[in-house]
């Protein structure tokens, strides 16, 4: 009996990498999943909610809740900040006299953690023959503690090369709409990061937030690197 | 007056100041600096098993006294006063600086000073001067940035930002002594100036790390020893002390100290650690006949009772500082206030005004590395959050993001209205883009494409993806 | 301001009992062995453990070496009659009762910026930071720790302990009943120019701390 989670595939996976989203659905099936998609979903608010618009961050939480309450099981999130904002901040934006809200947001698992802390990291036959730096989005590793499920995962990867960079664990600069906002600061500790990147001469970078593969990617091509980014249900899926 | 105001472009825009900043040798000087302090912490934490266990108490301690803010300050006055200390209490930066003016008394005082953020932040050096005192700054750091006339750039470094040669003219300039730039010979010379000033000197007016409610004891931590001069050698000596740094007991303070060098610069402990219990005792050999302890306000009490009440828990240490990539890349004067980096985002609104500094909540990626960092524990990415709450509803968020944020937001509200959107973008960059990516956005698009590539939006949305799966 | 303004804007509840003093099980039992070792790497010197009967040779040796002519000392630094010793090797001890008559202190303080000895006991060694503990009291200067050049301090094995928590829990009212309780971990320095660490900037450039059984 297949496990049957949903997937809430986030804003920016939807828009600009639907691959992914194609990648973590197949990830989840070779896991033995039974995946369910709602198209109604759209975004978990985090958007406004970083630069302080909570009501309007509200209205998209409420949204949520309502399109999750009536099914039961895993709420699987291939995203890092995403899982954060849901987990953490969305109870507190509404009113949750009844717990439904916490009843909701409590399924919400990232899709590292899914698969590593509630499958026990199952086997996906993954292949991938390339060099590749990690990169841990910060929302990811410091507020849900994802210091080892995705290396637990890519050590599964047959040919993957992971090489350790100097300040792996620093922050990419993307912060949300910090990168328009303060875009020089943004870019010159995306740089600082590029810079070590650039030194290990990895093929790709892989990551658990396409928000910081965005501003990576956007980086490494001003830099006409030849390096690419990738979801890590990407590198999971085999493609 | 708590802003910094010797920057090339003056101004109060935090985007400004970065701009002049980056890529500027101070940067780099910063960058440098905040790096080996973060790996020295990080060595030091490592190399001490018990650290965690340490921080988590270290905070508790911290977070129970602020709760009881009031209760700990009346024990601290009552056995300040039972030992033969003073204590005044000042409301704000004027009345603070009209205490210290009064106890400095007669023009022409010599006033020697260790390094004390909260004398920065009531602007006292210049009060002081004002009427006629001679105020020498005595941290080997601060002494150079204040003969250079400038401003402190980083919380424990302040004068990260020169380098050997530019002392050397400095000294050479204002010392009259023979130009060198030899680290050694400038520590010299700074040496045998100081210490005349300091065993002549009428007061000396040192902040404190803490003051120790349960035996009216101030403690100041240094690794010079000009805290250790300036609480001896004067016969007045003043220690200013903001309200919220006590802690109940000695005991609890040891636990502070254990945490507090490590998270600051990797010492096991500083060099100094002097704790000072009211004046000199009958009996006793030297020691100050007077001790002043001025406690001050200046917006603190604001802090108590809501989200940012853990902010008064801090203990200086700069650990936040040192790991911050925003800090990393602008130093302390990308801030335009005393108190910098992620502690001084949160705090610097709320004791300064909002007007000037609220902005400082936007200058972060909420990356958390602070949060990691801080032995006591602040959650400064929630009050950051919290201070961006108050700016949006002031209708202050910077730049454009606002109604970015608010029309994306709108739109996700209906998934047919946001389906429409992407494809709407897939449209609109088809003349941008090459190969999928995009160089170049008109407006504030251009604040991306300065620094980046943009990947086109895709042509089939996931929805649009999972339709053609059914 | 008076205080009873400040109190009606802060929390003035009694609180119940504060979180307390956490002392953590650091393991290692040669105390002397870490504290010296952790003494070194601070860049002070250790001497010693040696019979209490070899230590006035080492004071004078550190002092003749260094061309030390004056100091600054307790009145018992814990070596029985090392100041006669001292004057007859002709290293003379400096007055150390500072004066309360404004003019006179600073007269007399002056005089001590050319003072390049200091001689005090210790009352409690560190272990995990190599520190040393001094107590101020009747003829204990604190300006002894801090003035001269080349800093010796006498410290009993026997006053050694783990680490300052383990200090503070043994001795919880350590600062009542004196003006200044200091713990000393190494000779002073800075970084505060170019980062590059430098010895002796106000305070002594060379730290001794002589071991004795």
């Amino acid at each position: 009996m297949a496990l049957k989670v949903q997937l809430f595939v986030t804003c920016l996976i939807d828009g600009m990498f639907p691959e992914v989203g194609v990648a973590t659905t197949r990830v989840l099936e070779r896991a033995g999943c039974e995946v369910d998609y709602d198209v109604r979903q759209t975004c978990c608010g985090q958007p406004a909610f970083n630069v302080g618009l909570f009501e309007d961050a509200a209205r998209l939480a409420r949204k949520f809740v309502d399109e999750y309450s009536s099914t039961t099981g895993p709420i699987v999130v291939p995203s890092g900040s995403c899982a954060d904002m849901i987990i953490h901040h969305m109870a507190d934006l509404l009113d949750d006299a009844e717990g439904v809200v916490k009843g909701v947001t409590s399924r919400v698992v990232e899709l590292t953690s899914f698969l590593v802390d509630q499958l026990g990291n199952p086997a996906l036959g993954a292949v991938c023959a390339a060099r590749a730096v990690y990169h841990p989005s910060c929302h990811g590793l410091r507020n849900l503690g994802l210091s080892y499920q995705p290396k637990a995962l890519l050590d599964q990867v047959e040919g993957l090369e992971l090489v350790e960079i100097e300040g792996a664990s620093d922050c990419c600069g993307f912060g949300g709409l910090f990168s328009i906002e303060f875009g020089e600061v943004s870019a010159a500790i995306l740089d600082a990061k590029l810079d070590r990147i650039e030194a290990a001469g990895p093929a790709v970078i892989v990551g658990g937030d396409v928000s910081c593969l965005l501003h990576i990617e956007g980086g490494l091509k001003k830099r006409a690197l030849p390096i690419e980014v990738s979801h890590i249900s990407q590198i999971l899926a085999g493609q | 007056m708590s802003r910094i105001s010797s920057l090339p472009s003056e101004s109060l825009d935090f985007r400004s100041r970065a701009r002049a900043l980056l890529g500027s040798e101070e940067a780099a000087a910063i960058r440098l600096g905040t790096d080996r302090f973060a790996a020295l912490r990080r060595q030091a934490e490592g190399e001490y098993p018990p650290m965690e266990k340490m921080r988590a108490r270290a905070g508790d301690i911290r977070r129970h006294t602020v709760a009881h803010l009031g209760h700990y300050v009346s024990r601290f006055v009552e056995n300040l006063e039972a030992v033969g200390g003073v204590a005044h209490i000042a409301s704000g930066a004027e009345e603070a600086c009209a205490i210290i003016g009064g106890l400095v008394g007669a023009r022409g005082s010599v006033v020697v000073k260790s390094k004390s953020m909260l004398t920065e932040e009531i602007d006292l050096n210049q009060r002081l001067e004002a009427s006629g005192h001679r105020v020498v700054e005595t941290d080997l750091g601060e002494f150079i940035v204040q003969l250079a006339g400038g401003s402190p750039s980083h919380l424990i470094a302040p004068a990260i930002h020169m380098n050997r040669a530019q002392i050397g003219r400095l000294f050479a300039d204002r010392l009259q002594a023979p130009y060198t730039d030899d680290p050694i010979v400038l520590n010299e010379i700074a040496r045998a100036y100081l210490r005349e000033i300091f065993l002549a000197a009428d007061v000396g007016i040192s902040g404190a790390n803490f003051g120790v409610a349960a035996t009216g004891s101030i403690v100041t931590v240094t690794n010079e020893g000009n805290g250790r001069f300036i609480t001896t050698a004067p016969r007045v000596h003043i220690a200013v002390l903001g309200i919220e740094r006590l802690v109940p007991s000695f005991s609890e303070m040891a636990v502070l100290l254990e945490v507090l060098a490590r998270s600051a610069t990797g010492q096991r402990l500083s060099v100094y650690t002097n704790i000072v219990t009211g004046p000199r005792l009958p009996g006793e050999p030297d020691g100050p006949e007077e001790l002043h302890v001025v406690l001050v306000d200046n917006g603190r009490s604001n802090l108590l009772g809501g989200v940012f009440e853990e902010a008064l828990s801090c203990i200086r240490c700069g650990a936040c500082l040192n790991v911050c990539p925003v800090y990393r890349e602008v130093g302390g004067h990308g801030y335009g206030s005393v108190y910098s980096g992620p502690i001084g985002a949160v705090i610097s609104p709320l004791l300064f005004g909002e007007d000037a500094f609220g902005e400082l909540a936007y200058a972060s990626t909420l990356c958390g590395a602070c949060l990691e960092a801080c032995p006591v524990g602040i959650d400064l990415p929630r009050m950051l959050i919290a201070q961006r709450r108050r700016e949006a509803l002031a209708g202050k968020i910077p730049g454009p993001a606002a109604s970015l944020a608010r029309r994306y937001s709108s739109l996700a509200t209906r998934p047919s209205r946001f389906e429409r959107l992407w494809r709407l973008a897939r449209l609109a960059t088809w003349p941008l883009a090459r190969g999928g990516f995009i160089s170049w956005l008109p407006g504030p698009g251009r604040a991306w494409t300065d620094h980046h590539v943009l990947r086109r939006p895709a042509r089939r949305s996931f929805r649009r993806t999972q339709g053609d799966r059914q | 301001m008076k205080l009873d303004e400040l109190l009606t804007v802060l929390p003035v509840s009694v609180p119940g009992p504060s979180p307390g003093l956490l002392v953590p099980d650091l393991g290692h039992t040669d105390l002397v062995g870490l504290f010296a070792e952790r003494l070194r790497e601070v860049d002070g010197t250790d001497h010693g453990p040696m019979p209490l009967s070899a230590a006035g040779d080492i004071v004078l040796s550190i002092f003749a070496e260094a061309g030390v002519d004056r100091y600054l000392g307790w009145d018992d630094p814990g070596v029985p009659g090392i100041h006669d010793r001292l004057a007859r090797a002709g290293i003379r001890r400096t007055e150390a009762w500072v004066p309360k008559e404004p003019a006179s202190r600073m007269a007399h303080q002056s005089a001590y910026a050319t003072v390049a000895g200091g001689l005090t006991g210790a009352d409690f060694g560190l272990a995990e930071s190599g520190s040393i503990v001094l107590r101020s009291g009747a003829g204990r200067a604190r300006l002894a720790s801090i003035v001269p050049l080349v800093h010796i301090a006498i410290l009993p094995v026997r006053r050694l302990v783990r680490s300052l928590v383990h200090y503070a829990a043994d001795h919880p009212a350590a600062p009542t009943g004196l003006s200044n309780l200091v713990v000393v971990t190494g000779p002073s320095r800075t970084g505060d120019i170019e980062q590059q660490l430098n010895l002796g900037v106000h305070g002594p450039r060379h730290l001794h701390v002589v071991l004795v059984n």
